[in-house]
């Protein structure tokens, strides 16, 4: 696979951070709902599990904003034509899925930024640890944005999208351990929530802070689930219709 | 130069938008033109491999579409007739990052960009947000690409679409200076005699007329196109237009009655095919 990174990395630079600055409202929105739960979390816990929310919202935050950008990937295919008017040029699929990946990453910038902020404060970094998570974070939205474009190409019209990604988005991120120990929840239902990247995104993460058991399969669950993911992504993005 | 055979597409709910099309286009500038629904676009998103035929095959520059996709993709710019700028890029950005895309270097694709959107009226706009300009602007930062890029083939679907007398004209005038072969579509038929050697009319999937202008028109030698007013002695009837195709020397006859007499141009063609004929 050859990929033209120059153009990915145009795109993400021009798309990424044209929408930040042109559309503050796009940040808050992708910052409202980590933000929310880390809230309900300190409330509830009183305070005791507010580390393993913040830990928690930084994989809720990237996984969110990479699962509602299949509205926008569905959008830039169906309703601008954008991607029609790739296709039929160099540019292969590979290419525009990661520019449009770098830019989702992009897109949670301000919010990674204001975790990290809390994170020094609750003193839950190490910086072997910070190094772990920023990997876990890339392979998160690698495998998140794959299923973003796995919908985003499979619909035919984009106010389906709005609907799923909706539903996708709390089965993906609210549900996983991402703002408590994965420890409260059984068995079964841990095994079946790592269908989400989230959830071995959170388990590992918690283990990485010294939150709770270090679970080392999860790291292999996450890199074969982002490697199936990608691949599935790369071939069912319609590049030619049928 | 495209070459078809008996290409075919149904559509999943069962629409026949190509029944079996099998043309040569040699020429440098091809019109295809026909009524709304005549299968345009589906051809050309077909042959600009971004669709697939459900039977038939063709080949772009002796290229196979279904073999050889990747190779065409090389040589070709095709423009779909609905595409839209992402809003919060600017012309200049949209431009740039499509040659990047086709492989040119940062520095020359910024160059490049510049100088085509200068040409086609885009200066003052070419570094605001896209979803500042109008439509027509909209739709020329598309031409822009096609014309930065100046590969092999081009399509170009109704690329004048919505544009001011002199925007067309701009974009007129970028479309002859394209080096290689250009396939557009268009309801202008002005826009087709004045652009294309050569003229295709689509209708319901299958091509009624294949010519150039010339041969198009010479049917209608020697005649003038008559809209009546009075009498119900008429060749085709369109709304409650009726027009009388007649011999040029009787076209004074006609306007003493107080008819309209008006010269032919391949609205004609276009009329004689594309309505029913009640007689
Ligand atoms: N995605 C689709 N699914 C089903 N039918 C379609 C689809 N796209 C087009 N059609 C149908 O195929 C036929 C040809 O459409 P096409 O868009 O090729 O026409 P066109 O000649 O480009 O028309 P226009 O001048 O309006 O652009 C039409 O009957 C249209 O309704
Ligand atoms: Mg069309």
């Amino acid at each position: 696979m050859k990929l033209n990174l120059k153009f990915s990395l145009l795109l993400a630079w021009y798309y990424g951070f044209r929408t930040i600055k042109r559309g503050p409202s796009y940040v808050i929105a992708s910052l409202s709902s980590p933000l929310t739960l880390l809230f309900l979390v300190y409330i509830i816990s009183r305070g005791e599990l507010v580390r393993f929310a913040i830990a928690g919202g930084f994989i809720g935050l990237v996984a969110s904003v990479a699962l509602s950008s299949s509205g926008d990937a569905a959008f830039l295919r169906l309703q601008l034509r954008i991607q029609d008017l790739y296709v039929a040029s160099r540019v292969t699929p590979s290419d525009y899925m990661v520019g449009l990946t770098l830019s989702y990453l992009i897109f949670s910038i301000p919010g990674i930024v204001l975790y990290v902020i809390l994170g020094y404060f609750y003193h839950i970094f190490t910086p072997l640890s910070s190094i772990y998570l920023a990997m876990i974070l890339v392979l998160l939205v690698i495998s998140t944005s794959s299923i973003s474009f796995i919908i985003s190409g499979s619909i035919s019209h984009v106010r389906n999208v709005w609907g799923i990604a909706g539903i996708l988005s709390i089965i993906m991120t609210v549900l996983p351990p991402t703002f408590y120990p994965y420890t409260y929840i059984p068995k079964v239902a841990l095994y079946a929530l790592f269908i989400s990247p989230a959830t071995s995104a959170a388990v590992l993460v918690q283990g990485i802070f010294g939150l709770e058991a270090l679970y080392l399969p999860a790291l292999y669950i996450i890199i074969g689930e982002t490697a199936i993911y990608f691949a599935v992504a790369r071939l069912l993005t319609r590049w030619r219709e049928n | 130069m495209i070459e078809t055979s008996d290409l075919k597409k149904v559509y999943k709910n069962g629409t026949v938008a190509l029944d079996g099309i099998s043309i040569n286009i040699p020429d440098r500038v091809t019109a295809i033109i026909g009524r709304n629904g005549a299968g345009k676009t589906t051809f050309a998103r077909i042959v600009s491999t971004q669709l697939m035929p459900t039977s038939g095959n063709a080949r772009v520059n002796g290229l196979d579409i279904l073999k050889d996709t990747k190779k065409i993709r090389n040589i070709m710019v095709s423009i779909p007739q609905e595409a839209s700028p992402i809003g919060v890029l600017t012309p200049m950005e949209q431009v740039k990052l499509f040659l990047v895309g086709r492989g040119m270097s940062v520095n020359e694709a910024n160059t490049v960009s510049s100088a085509t959107l200068d040409e086609l009226g885009l200066r003052e706009f070419k570094n605001s947000p896209s979803d500042m300009l109008s439509g027509g602007m909209k739709r020329k930062v598309f031409v822009c690409m096609a014309l930065a890029a100046n590969p092999d083939v081009v399509f170009l679907d109704e690329p004048t679409t919505g544009l001011d007398p002199i925007s067309r004209f701009e974009v007129w005038s970028a479309v002859k200076q394209l080096k290689g072969d250009v396939i557009l579509t268009t309801h202008y038929m002005e826009e087709a005699e004045n652009l294309s050697d050569r003229v295709i009319l689509f209708e319901k999937g299958k091509v009624l007329e294949d010519g150039t202008v010339k041969t198009l028109l010479s049917r209608f030698k020697g005649k003038v196109r008559v809209e009546l007013h009075h009498g119900d002695n008429y060749d085709v009837k369109v709304g409650s237009m009726k027009i009388k195709y007649v011999d040029s020397r009787d076209a004074e006859d006609y306007v003493i009655e107080g008819n309209t007499v008006k010269a032919i141009t391949l609205d004609d063609v276009f009329l004689i095919h594309g309505v029913e004929v009640e007689s």
